[in-house]
Order: structure tokens, then sequence, then C-alpha cells
């Protein structure tokens, strides 16, 4: 099976940056692709409980759909969530903070999956 | 218009846009048996690339399209 790793580091201070990386996970997933996402630097504040709820996904006209949306869309599909250790104390955040269904890894994981696999994608 | 094979199943994805039309058809052919075809409809202007590239990379065969005002139609046949 192929491999795809993205990486996101967009936060909550750029919504607009916040869905595409959610998206295109998704579609590989529906493609039969084995595919994880990296969420560092500001990406780990998208993961905070609650925050997804109310972080509207703009659209040039009308209203936009919740990030959450995006979120368990991808996480049904069996899209992977990784969070770096790092950039959560970047943030003041602990594990405790961020919803279910993501899991920590270090450095040296991270290196080891993006070696693994067949693409790494970073937004 | 050539001969399209008839469908076991069909999916309407007509103004769902990306990613769902795909991960609609990913779900629905994971439901399907071997060598049953299903019939898609989409209007999505990504759904002929998209459509496609998905075939391509899971090995369940577009046998054929066609695409009548903004709708167009996918027969799929699972591996």
């Amino acid at each position: 099976m192929a491999r795809i790793l993205y990486v996101h580091t967009g936060g909550v201070s750029t919504p607009e940056r916040s869905a595409t990386p959610i998206y295109l996970a998704t579609t590989a997933a529906a493609m039969d692709v084995e595919v994880g996402i990296y969420f560092t630097v500001n990406g780990p504040t998208l993961l905070r409980k609650g925050v997804a709820e109310t972080l509207i996904v703009p659209k040039y006209e009308g209203k936009g759909a919740p990030l959450r949306r995006f979120i368990d869309q991808a996480l049904e599909m069996g899209v992977k969530f990784y969070v770096c250790q790092p950039s959560l104390d970047l943030h003041g955040l602990t594990r405790e903070d961020l919803i279910d269904g993501v899991q920590m890894i270090g450095g040296a994981a991270f290196n080891d999956m993006a070696l693994d696999a067949d693409q790494v994608i970073c937004f | 218009m050539t001969e399209t094979p008839s469908p076991d199943r069909t999916l309407d994805t007509k103004g769902l846009l990306c990613p769902m039309p795909i991960v609609k058809l990913s779900r629905a052919v994971k439901e399907m048996g071997s060598k049953q075809v299903i019939l898609m409809e989409a209007t999505d202007p990504g759904a002929i690339p998209d459509v496609a590239a998905w075939s391509r990379q899971t090995g369940n065969a577009l046998l054929a399209q066609d695409q009548v005002g903004k709708v167009m139609r996918f027969w799929i046949q699972k591996a």
C-alpha cells in the first residue's frame, strides 16, 4: 500500500489554511493510501478540544463549514493524526487538551515515518 | 453514446464537492462484490480527473464515462 505523510503547520490564526491538508489526506485514504497528518508548529492548536467546532473554514461567498466536520471525515476514513510533543509546549498545551484520536510522537518517529513514506507533503 | 454496462448500484454525488464524491465512491465500492459495477453521477468540476486518478490508484476499472449537461456519469467495476 502506498503511503503519504502530510505535515500541517497552520493553526487557528490562519483558518483558510486549516482544512486543505485534511481534505487531501481524506482523499488519499479514499484512494486506499495509508495516510497520516503530522501536526507541528501551529498545527496542534487546531486539535485543542472545542476549537474545531467553532473554527469556520472560510468561503469566498456564504458561510463556511466548521473544521470539526473535516477532522471527523478524515478520522472516519482512517487518516492517522500525529502531534509533535515540543510544538505542544510552544502553545502551553498538553495531551489532555487535545481531541481524541490523536497520537503523540517525537522527532525520531516522525523522521522514521517520513523515510518510510512514498511522499511527504508539507503545508 | 457508446453502450454502457448495466450497473449493480448507483451513487448520486450531484452537488457534492471534493473530497466528498471520492469519499462516497470509496465507501460504496468497499461494500460491493468483485466485478460488480457502480454508476456514479457527479457535478463536481474536478470529477473527471479525480475519478480517473482514483481508478488508477485503487485498480478499480473505469469502464465508461459520459456527460449530460453538467452531470458526469462514470461506470466503475470493482477489481
